[in-house]
This record gives C-alpha cells, structure tokens and sequence, in this order.
C-alpha cells in the first residue's frame, strides 16, 4: 500500500515554475549545467549519498534524458521530499527508469513544464516511483488517473492497434488472394 | 461454379510424379467424366509431406486417450501458446493452468473473425480458405493449411484400420471417389502425394452436371476407387446405380445415418458402411462403433459444455466443443461445434454417445408428454432413409418428409404415432428440387 504524499496541485504549480537554468542545455551537450551534480546534489538533500560512478549515467549525451532528469530533479527537490530524508534511493531508480526512457521517447522534456497534462503525468509518475499516492486521494483513484494520462501506455495501444489492424488486412488480402486461386481438397463430407 | 485458376498445376502439385500426371490427365479429359468445375491440388513440400507421415506414425502410435475431465498433457502448451499469440484467445484471457478458465468460442466468433483466430507469426503463404455453406445456419470461412487437409487421409485410415481395411493408395489407381448429390458442388480431380501419387475425385451424381447420365456409373467403374467416401443421401442415389465397381469400404458422414440405411448399402456394396463424425473446421472426429463414436485424432482435446460453458458430467449430454492446434491458422480452444452428444469412456478411449448435430429439440406429444428428437431418432432406426425432417407445426400437427427408403407412408405414421400419441401426422418423399433439409424443426406452440 502506499502512502499519502503532496498534493498533485503543489507538484504541477512547481513543475510550471521550474527555473530556466533547468531548462538549458547540459554541459554533455556544449552547455553550462551538469546534470550529473544536479542528480548528485539532488539525492544528497534527500538523504542519500551515491557514489560519483553511480552518477555517471546522468552525465550522458542524449539531450531528451538529460532534459528530463533535470526537470524530474527540480520536482523532487520539493520542501515535502527533501524534509523526510528517505527518498534517496526510490528517486535515484526513477531517475534512471525505463518509465523515463520511454516517455522522451514521444513527448518533448519541455513539455513536462509547459502542458498541464504532462505536468500531472510527471507528478504522478514520481510520486508512483516513490511508493506514494498524491494527497485526497485513493489508490485506484490514483493509478486511474495516471492511466487517463498515460503517454507510453497510449502509444504503446496506438502501436499494438496500428501492427494488429496491419495484420489483420494481410490475412483478409491472403484469403481474398486464396479465394481466388482455389483451396486444397477436403476428401470426405463435413 | 467455376473457381478461378490462379495457380499452375506445378503449384498444386509440388510433389507430381511422371505417372501422375498421367492419371491426372486421364481423369480430368476422361471421354466419360464429368465436367469437373474446379481444380486443386494438395499443394504438399517435400517437408510438408513428411510432417502428414509424422502426423499418421504418431497417431497409429498413440490413439486418444485421457481421463475423464482431464485435459491431455500437451493441451497446456497449445492454451499458452495461443493466450501469447493468437488475438482472440489473447483478447477473451483465462489461464493454461485451468482449461475451463478459458471462455469457449464457437462459429459466430469464426463467422465475424477468422483472422482472429491466425496466430500472429503464422506466415500466410501456405493459407486455404474452405467455405462452408453451414448445415448449422451460416456460412462460415475456414482458414486452412495443406498438413491439416491432408491429415485426414492418416484419420481416415484409423477408422479403416479400425474394420480391418487398409486405404493403400499407389501410382495409377484412385484411391478415394468423394460422390455427392446436390444440385451443385464443387467437383475436381486431384493427386494426392500421400497417398503415393493415387488420385482423388469428387463428383456430383446430379446428371445436369454428366454429358449422359450413364456416364455416372461408367466413370466410377473404370475409376475403381478403394473407398468411397459421401453422405447417406449420395449413398442412396449412388446404390441406385449400375455399378460393378468393389470398394473397400464406405465413409458417410455429414447426415444422420441410420442403422438401416447402413445395412441396405452394406448389402449393396459388400463392404463396411463406417459413419464418421466430422466438421469442415476440424476434420474427422469420431467414427460409429457399436453404440457410440469412437474420438479418432490423438491431437484433438473433446469436451461436452453445457450452456455456460461448463463440462458436463459423464453421460449428459451437452454441446460438443473441441480442443485442438492441428491447424496452423485455426487453433481450436473450446470451440464450440453445435453439435451435441454424451461423452463417456470405453476401455479408456473417449465415446460420443447420442450424438445428433444441432441443439436438442422437445416435441409436444399429444397428451402433454414431452418428444425429444433422440426419441424420434430411435424410433427411426429400422426404416433406410437417406434424409429425413420431422416438423411440427404450431397446432401440434406433424409433417414428416423423407428421400430413400422402401417405405409405406402408413408404416412411418405408425412408429410416430408411438411416440406423439394422437397427433395429425402428413408423410411424405421430399421433392427432388428441394436439396438441404433440417432433421428436427418446430413452431412455436400456438397460444
């Protein structure tokens, strides 16, 4: 069972307002910010000391991820996390998560600022990774309303629907294709 | 009816030997034949050969078997596979773990869906499409493959073997004449590979399809099929005929064959009458022995449901519905076959007992008794119809129609009075223009 965190509206208000020195480009890329101490300094408030070459990964070249882990360690950088001193750990895995490999995938990181929608997305998701459901609300409340907004989810039913309604023309087109050609013989009735 | 030829007889046939293409020819230009309106070929590989010969080494290996209520080993893996891979059972869940978790399916789904039933890394190069015009009301689509078509002639021999006959097939003779009676069909001349390059005929005995009549009864004799395979409807027109030819055996199947009519083509035929139970969409699935239908594949999972789904206890009957993977592009998971039966046990091989196809069907009798269509069917037994159908209208009143027979009207009117007590009962042959026919229909009672 989780446990009741912030309230989403704090945590959306927060991402709106995210600095712009969190929006530049990362030092990986030719840019003043690293992202590596961000994440570092990031885990250090919330209680957690992780050794330099568990860091290391932050400190990558791919623009999307870098971005996102800039803008996720604004969010948890939250007075609320930071003031429990427990959340290093959980926050170091949802940094580095598939969860956020997937979502740059299709959404662009300045986005996760300027669309309400995936502003609540984020939230949630964070507030997911750390074993916490967003204050006044119940578990499925919360797991329904991520659902709602579920990018990688959406895609990944646009995808399944898009390959399986792809299949299915191939085989209508092969029995239009058989049909016309002709069938084996059955020997008996049937 | 005229199916257009897309593919080259190379394509048909990947396997045709000198010798038959010869017999090929022969048949299809016989001065004699009919005009066959179709041509296929079994379209087996090499390699596709070889897994029908695995397919029949393992079934006179291993016949069907299992304990009552459990699911045969090999059932887990097929209902993991297709939950992984097949939409539609993916779609409806349930769990390999437990059979009857699994929702069954049945012909609406397949009439609106087949392709829901292809796994999804099926390649669609070695698809058949069969339709079927559905005894059972509508036409369906069945998505075939070339090793699940051809096993039927492994099946086949089972039920053979079964009366001590052996299908040998061989180079130059033909091995299988499929005899019809309808107003149309789909009639051909084939090679069949397996069977060593034996050919395969279907005909229509219709004469509008002959150039003469005659040629019906010339063609068969110089054919001289080991088996003959049909219904008892194209058996009857068939035993009307002037034919010298010996089969080895006969396969009926499709309709309803009563005891007598067995009898009658026995005698006429000096060989064993078997009746087999079969659909398009599974092939063969049992065949007559003493007081049931003996399960023939060993790949093929039977269950008796009853409306919900749920088995029936042994000896009720319910609807049959059938578990199997034979066929790559239709891998069956509970489907239902609307046909039903009793499933019990003879010295561990599984029995189909009171099978009749459709649902069953209560008639009124006349002093408020209950008529079940087994009932009729049993009173039946000793009259050699080919085809029958008993109708009750909404006044209670009785029709009976019947083709083939050496019957008086009064004779049959007599046995359903047995049953029916006093009702109105009119008898009488079906006319010759009417070709399909439902055994057991009624009205709704009048208020």
């Amino acid at each position: 069972m989780s446990e009741e965190g912030p309230a989403i509206e704090a945590l959306t208000h927060r991402l709106a307002e995210t600095p712009a020195e969190f929006l530049e480009k990362p030092r990986a890329l030719g840019g003043r910010i690293d992202v590596q101490a961000v994440a570092g300094d990031l885990l250090f408030d919330l209680g957690g000391e992780v050794p330099a070459d568990r860091l290391t990964p932050f400190g990558g070249r791919e623009p999307r991820r870098s971005a996102l882990v800039l803008i996720a360690s604004w969010l948890l950088h939250d007075a609320w996390f930071l003031e429990r001193k427990t959340f290093a750990a959980a926050a170091y895995d949802f940094l580095r998560s598939d969860a956020l490999d997937e979502i740059v995938k299709s959404v662009d990181p300045r986005r996760f600022v300027s669309d309400p929608d995936r502003r609540e997305e984020l939230a949630r998701l964070a507030l997911r990774a750390l074993g916490l459901r967003p204050a006044g609300e119940s578990e499925p409340q919360a797991a329904d309303r991520l659902a709602t907004l579920d990018t990688v989810g959406r895609e990944r039913i646009l995808r399944d629907t898009r390959a399986a309604q792809q299949r299915v023309r191939e085989i209508q087109e092969a029995m239009r294709k058989k049909a016309a050609e002709e069938a084996a013989s059955v020997y008996g009735r049937e | 009816m005229v199916a257009a030829a897309h593919l080259s007889d190379a394509e048909r046939f990947p396997l045709l030997t000198e010798a038959g293409r010869r017999l090929l020819d022969h048949l299809r230009e016989h001065p004699r034949g009919p005009r066959f309106n179709m041509r296929c070929g079994d379209r087996l590989t090499q390699s596709l050969r070889e897994s029908v010969l695995r397919y029949q080494t393992n079934l006179f290996g291993a016949p069907p078997a299992w304990r009552p209520g459990e699911a045969p080993p090999w059932v887990h893996e097929l209902v993991e596979r297709c939950l992984a891979r097949v939409p539609i059972y993916r779609r409806r869940g349930g769990t390999a773990d437990d059979l009857t978790s699994i929702p069954p399916v049945g012909r609406d789904d397949l009439a609106r869906e087949p392709w829901s039933f292809v796994p999804d890394d099926a390649l669609l190069d070695d698809l058949i499409v069969y339709y079927t015009s559905g005894t059972h009301g509508r036409p369906i689509d069945v998505l075939s493959h070339p090793v699940a078509a051809s096993a039927r002639i492994p099946l086949y021999r089972a039920a053979l073997a079964a009366h001590g006959v052996e299908l040998q097939g061989g180079e130059g003779r033909v091995a299988i004449a499929f005899v019809c009676s309808q107003k149309t069909t789909l009639t051909w001349a084939s090679i069949s590979s397996f069977l060593g390059g034996a050919g395969i005929v279907k005909v229509n005995l219709n004469p509008s399809e002959w150039r003469d009549p005659a040629d019906r009864a010339a063609f068969l004799d110089d054919c001289a099929p080991e088996l003959l395979t049909g219904d008892p409807l194209s058996f009857a027109d068939l035993a009307a005929l002037p034919l010298r030819m010996r089969p080895k055996a006969l396969i009926s199947s499709a309709m309803h064959l009563l005891p007598a009519t067995r009898a009658m083509l026995e005698e006429r035929f000096r060989c064993p009458v078997i009746d087999v139970y079969s659909t398009c969409e599974s092939g063969p699935i049992a065949f007559a022995k003493r007081d049931g239908f003996r399960v023939l594949p060993n790949d093929l999972y039977v269950e008796v449901l009853d409306k919900e789904g749920h088995p029936c206890a042994a000896g009720e009957r319910g609807e049959i519905a059938l578990t199997g993977g034979r066929n790559l592009f239709f891998p069956m998971l509970r489907y239902r076959t609307g046909d039903w039966a009793a499933l019990g046990y003879e010295d561990g091989t599984p029995v189909l007992r009171d099978l009749e196809g459709r649902a069953p069907l209560v008639f009124a009798g006349a002093d408020g008794r209950d008529v079940n269509n087994i009932d009729v069917t049993a009173a039946l037994r000793p009259f050699a119809f080919a085809q029958f159908a008993l109708h009750q209208n909404a006044d209670g009143s009785l029709r009976f129609r019947y083709r083939g027979g050496d019957v008086r009207n009064e004779a049959i009117a007599s046995a359903l009075r047995e049953l029916f007590g006093d009702r109105a009962i009119e008898t009488g042959p079906i006319p010759p223009d009417v070709w399909k026919t439902i055994p057991y229909s009624r009205d709704a009672p009048a208020a």
